[in-house]
């Protein structure tokens, strides 16, 4: 369909716990994609050698590689929780708007205290 | 079945296979990130690892690319441009996933 209207720009409406999540589940979902393919060219070092492999090695544990590192769970651990929020709406719960905002405000404070988890068991493995 | 219809369903049914496979890989990610060499190599090359991370993969970019094109639907509006965008992502999210399922099927311990 030619000149279809696009999505309204996101600075024109007021701010409301929904519209929050739902732009940070798709900012998320790229950031995702992004560490993913970062991670796939990590992989592929590691077939390189193991001197290729260390120089990653040593960028990962400074403070700056352990904070991406951490950003990655959280934005994993948002994108997980915001999809299980997506799929109970697909089955018809959940929509009016006392029920939206507090599932929101799950989503959003649940990721965090998901991505301590995630680190603590993570961490815990060996 | 049109389409619109087909794309959500695939959507919806790939999100609900990716959600216990991203949980599965943070946790796996946080474990291994500051690991030596060898132990890295021993994890992607043992059974589960090597399966879910490939089944993981071609997941997560067969639901990337669904999702980022409904993003490229919603805020590009010249046609042209659109379809390069949707080329583009559709090219990187079958090569990606193939080239690194083959590193980690050529991985030696």
């Amino acid at each position: 369909m030619e000149n279809k209207p696009l999505s309204p720009h996101i600075q024109i409406y007021k701010w409301h716990i929904s519209s929050l999540v739902s732009i940070s589940h798709r900012i998320t979902g790229i950031i995702n994609i992004l560490a993913i393919t970062l991670i796939c060219f990590w992989f592929a070092l590691i077939l390189l050698g193991e001197s290729n492999y260390e120089i990653i090695k040593l960028f990962l544990q400074t403070f700056v590689g352990k904070f991406i590192l951490i950003g990655i769970t959280w934005s994993f651990s948002f994108q997980m929780l915001s999809e299980i929020r997506h799929l109970i709406m697909d089955l018809g719960y959940g929509f009016d708007l006392q029920t939206s905002k507090i599932t929101g405000l799950l989503v959003i404070f649940g990721s965090l205290i998901l991505t301590i988890l995630i680190y603590l068991i993570g961490r815990g493995l060996n | 079945m049109i389409p619109a219809t087909k794309k959500w369903l695939f959507l919806k049914v790939s999100s609900l296979i990716l959600l216990p496979l991203m949980f599965w890989f943070i946790i796996n990610l946080v474990n291994i990130y500051d690991k030596n060499h060898q132990d890295i190599v021993e994890f992607l090359t043992s059974q589960p690892s090597k399966f879910l991370i490939s089944l993981f993969l071609v997941f997560a970019y067969f639901f990337s690319a669904l999702s980022i094109s409904e993003v490229f639907e919603d805020y590009i509006q010249d046609e042209k441009i659109k379809n390069a965008a949707n080329k583009a992502l559709n090219f990187f999210a079958i090569i990606i996933p193939i080239i690194t399922i083959f590193v980690i099927f050529n991985l030696n311990t």
